[in-house]
C-alpha cells in the first residue's frame, strides 16, 4: 500500500510514463491537425498578411514604399469608379446566384424525386458536371458564338424572319455576362440543391399527400422550406464565383461591364498600383467573410434534422 | 363492411411476373374492427396496405370502401390516414404545425377558424398524452413521442380508417408494449377501422380482432387470433404464429378429421386434421411448444429424446430436445418452477394430448 501511495504522490508526472490517456489523445490530435494548420498558414494567412502589408503602403513611381496609411482603403471605398464597380459586381453575383438557383431547382427536384434508381441519379449527376470537363474559356467563347451578330441565335432568328437585322442587345452587355456566368456555374447550384432534396424521405411526401395535400401544397409547404439550406449553399458558391469572375466580363461584357476583379487585375498588372489593388483585395475578402458568416448562420438556422 | 379487397394483384416492374408482390388477395374488413396483416418481410403485407391507402395502385382487382369503388382514387381523397414506419413527421414544422397540417390545407379552407384549429390540436395532443409539446420540433422528441405526434396528426381530420405500417418497429421493447396498450385503448375509444401491418406475431395476436397471415403475396389464413394460434391451416401459419414444432412424416390414415402420422423413426403421432387427405400424403404433425409435457425419461414414454439446450426465459424454460432416431429438434416450454430438475444431456420423455396436435398437409 505504501509504495502505491508514493507512486501517486502529487507532482508525479504520469503522462511522461505514458499512462495518461488524455495526453495521448492530445498528442494524436496535434499530429492530425498539424498538416492542415501548416497548409492554412503557408497558403492563406501568410499571403493575406503580405497583401495587408502592401495595402497600407504607397507607390513612389515604380517603387513600393512601406507605410501605415489608410489612404488606399479610403480610395477603394470612396473614389470613382471603385465603389460603383464593387456594387455592380455584387449585383452580378446576386443575379448569377438567383438565376442559377431558379434554373437548378427543377433539375435537382427531378433528380431527387423523378429518378428512382441510384444508378440513374449518379449518371445524371455526372451529366450535370460534364460541362466542367471542358475548359472554362471554351465555354465563354461558345456563348460569344451563340450571341454574336453572326452568331447562332441571330442567324436562326433572321432565318425564321423574326428579325430583319442581327440583334446587338445579345452580346457585350450585362445580360450576356450574367447569362454566361449562370450557364457556367449552375452545376454547383444543382448539386447542392440536389444534395439537400435527396435527404427528404419519400414518406414525407406520401404522408402529406395522404393527409390531403395537393402537389402544389406539397411543394410549397414541405419541399421548398426543407430545400432552403441547399439553395443557400448553392447561392453562396455561385455568388462567390460570379462576383469574383474576370474572364467572362472581359470577353462577353461591354466596356461598362468590367467587374471589381478586372480593376484589380489592371491595378496590379497595368498601372502597377499594388497598394490600391491590395486594399481592394482586402475589402473584397472582408466582404466575402461577412457574407459567408451570414450565409452559414442562415443555413444553420434553416437546416432540419430528420 | 368498411373495406373490401377483391382479388388484388400487384407486380412491381422488373420483378418476376409469375410471382407478383401481391397475388390475388381478397379480404373483408368489418367497420370498426382491428385487422392485422402479418408475415415475414417481402410477403406483400405492406404493398397491400399501401394499395388500401392509395399510395400504390393494383394491377388487377378492386378495393371497395363502404361499397364505393376506390381502387383508383388518389390517397388524398380516400379519408384514410396512414401511419408510417418512420413516422414521416415534417422536420421543419413544430409538433403543433405537424398536427394541424391536415386542417390547414386548401381542401379544409373555411371549415375551421384559427382558434378552432388551435383547440383541436390541443385536444388531439391530449388524447395521445402529449400536452405541452406543441412548440417542439420532431428532432427534439423521443421515438415514442414522435409516434404519438404522428397519431395525433392522423386523427385530427377524423378519418374513418387508420392504416399502420409497422408503426412500433423502431421502438424498444418496453415502449412497444406501452404503445400496444395505447393503440388498443384508442381503437376501443374511437371505434374506427384499424388495419395494421407487422411482422411481430405477438403484437398481432395481442391487438387484433382478425389476422391475415401472408406469405409470398397470398393470404394463407384470415381468422381470429385464437383460430390462427390454435388451429393453423398451413404449416407456414403454424410456424410463423405459434412457436410450433413441425415434425415431417407420412399420413398413415385419416378419418373424420383425425389423422395419424408416421415419423421417419417409426413412431406414430395422432392429431386433428383440417381435411382428410389420402394415406401416404406427406404431412407434418404440428405441436406447439407450450403444449408438450417434458419429464425425466421413464420406461412408459412413447416419445423420447435428449436435452440439447436449456434457455431460461423468465416466465418459462425452453428446452431443445433432440428426438431419438430423428434428425429434428423439438422446442418445449415449461413454466418456471414446475416439474423436476432437467439439465442439458438428460434423457427425457415427451408427452402431449392428441387434441393439441394438428396434422397439416399444405
Amino acid at each position: 500500500m505504501k509504495t502505491t501511495a508514493a507512486a501517486r504522490a502529487p507532482g508525479t508526472d504520469l503522462s511522461s510514463a505514458g499512462t495518461d490517456g488524455r495526453a495521448l489523445a492530445r498528442r494524436r490530435l496535434v499530429l492530425w491537425l498539424a498538416p492542415p494548420m501548416l497548409w492554412f498558414t503557408a497558403f492563406m494567412l501568410v499571403p493575406y498578411a503580405i497583401m495587408f502589408f502592401y495595402s497600407l503602403g504607397s507607390m513612389d513611381y515604380v517603387d513600393f514604399v512601406p507605410g501605415f496609411s489608410p489612404a488606399n482603403y479610403v480610395k477603394a471605398l470612396t473614389a470613382e469608379p471603385y465603389p460603383d464597380v464593387l456594387l455592380k459586381s455584387t449585383v452580378n453575383g446576386l443575379l448569377t446566384a438567383l438565376l442559377s438557383s431558379v434554373v437548378a431547382f427543377p433539375l435537382a427536384m427531378w433528380m431527387a424525386f423523378g429518378l428512382a434508381s441510384p444508378r440513374r441519379r449518379a449518371l445524371v449527376s455526372i451529366l450535370v458536371v460534364l460541362p466542367w470537363w471542358a475548359s472554362y474559356l471554351v465555354k465563354v467563347y461558345a456563348w460569344k458564338t451563340i450571341l454574336g451578330a453572326e452568331g447562332v441565335l441571330n442567324t436562326a432568328l433572321m432565318a425564321i424572319g423574326l428579325v430583319d437585322e442581327p440583334l446587338s442587345v445579345l452580346l457585350y452587355n450585362r445580360f450576356a455576362v450574367v447569362l454566361t456566368l449562370t450557364y457556367i456555374f449552375t452545376p454547383f447550384a444543382v448539386l447542392s440543391i440536389y444534395a439537400q432534396l435527396e435527404r427528404i424521405p419519400r414518406s414525407l411526401v406520401e404522408a402529406a399527400r395522404n393527409l390531403g395535400a395537393t402537389d402544389g401544397e406539397i411543394f410549397r409547404r414541405i419541399i421548398l422550406p426543407i430545400s432552403v439550406p441547399g439553395v443557400l449553399a448553392g447561392a453562396v458558391i455561385t455568388f462567390s464565383l460570379g462576383f469574383g469572375d474576370f474572364v467572362t466580363p472581359s470577353l462577353v461584357g461591354g466596356p461598362d461591364d468590367l467587374m471589381i476583379t478586372n480593376l484589380v487585375v489592371n491595378l496590379l498588372g497595368v498601372s502597377m498600383d499594388r497598394p490600391l489593388g491590395s486594399a481592394i483585395g482586402v475589402v473584397v475578402i472582408a466582404f466575402s467573410v461577412l457574407l459567408l458568416m451570414a450565409a452559414n448562420a442562415a443555413e444553420r438556422r434553416t437546416q432540419v434534422r430528420f | 363492411m368498411a373495406l373490401e379487397l377483391v382479388d388484388l394483384v400487384k407486380a412491381f416492374p422488373g420483378a418476376d411476373a409469375a410471382h407478383p408482390a401481391v397475388d390475388r388477395v381478397s379480404l373483408t374488413i368489418e367497420r370498426g374492427s382491428f385487422v392485422s396483416l402479418i408475415g415475414s418481410s417481402g410477403c406483400g403485407k405492406t404493398t397491400t396496405l399501401r394499395m388500401i391507402a392509395g399510395l400504390e395502385f393494383p394491377d388487377r382487382g378492386r378495393i371497395l370502401h363502404e361499397g364505393r369503388d376506390v381502387t383508383l382514387v388518389p390517397t388524398s381523397e380516400r379519408g384514410m390516414r396512414m401511419m408510417f414506419q418512420d413516422y414521416a413527421l415534417f422536420p421543419h414544422m413544430t409538433v403543433g404545425e405537424n398536427v394541424a397540417f391536415g386542417l390547414r390545407l386548401r381542401r379544409q379552407r373555411g371549415r375551421h377558424t384559427a382558434g378552432e384549429i388551435d383547440r383541436l390540436v390541443d385536444e388531439q395532443l391530449e388524447r395521445v398524452h402529449l400536452p405541452g409539446l406543441r412548440g417542439r420540433k420532431p428532432a427534439e422528441l423521443s421515438g415514442g413521442q414522435r409516434q404519438r405526434v404522428a397519431l395525433a396528426r392522423a386523427l385530427i381530420t377524423d378519418p374513418e380508417v387508420l392504416l399502420f405500417d409497422e408503426p412500433l418497429g423502431a421502438l424498444d421493447a418496453g415502449l412497444r408494449r406501452a404503445m400496444q396498450f395505447e393503440l388498443k385503448r384508442l381503437h376501443a375509444e374511437l371505434g374506427k377501422t384499424f388495419v395494421y401491418v407487422t411482422h411481430d406475431q405477438h403484437e398481432a395476436l395481442a391487438m387484433s380482432d382478425r389476422i391475415a397471415v401472408m406469405h409470398a403475396g397470398r393470404v394463407l389464413q384470415y381468422a381470429t387470433p385464437e383460430d390462427i394460434y390454435f388451429t393453423p391451416r398451413t404449416r407456414y401459419v403454424a410456424r410463423f404464429v405459434g412457436s410450433a414444432n413441425l415434425l415431417d412424416g407420412v399420413l398413415v390414415d385419416a378419418d373424420r378429421r383425425v389423422g395419424r402420422v408416421r415419423l421417419p423413426n417409426g413412431s406414430v403421432i395422432e392429431g386433428s386434421a383440417p381435411e382428410d387427405a389420402p394415406a401416404g400424403t406427406r404431412v407434418a404433425a404440428v405441436i406447439r411448444a407450450d403444449r408438450i409435457e417434458i419429464r425425466p425419461a421413464g420406461s412408459t414414454d412413447a416419445v423420447r429424446g435428449t436435452v440439447q439446450e436449456r434457455l431460461f426465459l423468465g416466465t418459462h424454460d425452453e428446452f431443445l430436445v433432440r428426438l431419438d432416431g430423428l434428425d429434428a429438434d423439438v422446442s418445449v416450454h415449461r413454466p418456471t418452477g414446475t416439474g423436476g430438475a432437467i439439465s442439458v444431456g438428460d434423457p427425457v420423455g415427451l408427452a402431449w394430448q392428441p387434441e393439441n396436435v394438428r396434422v397439416l398437409s399444405e
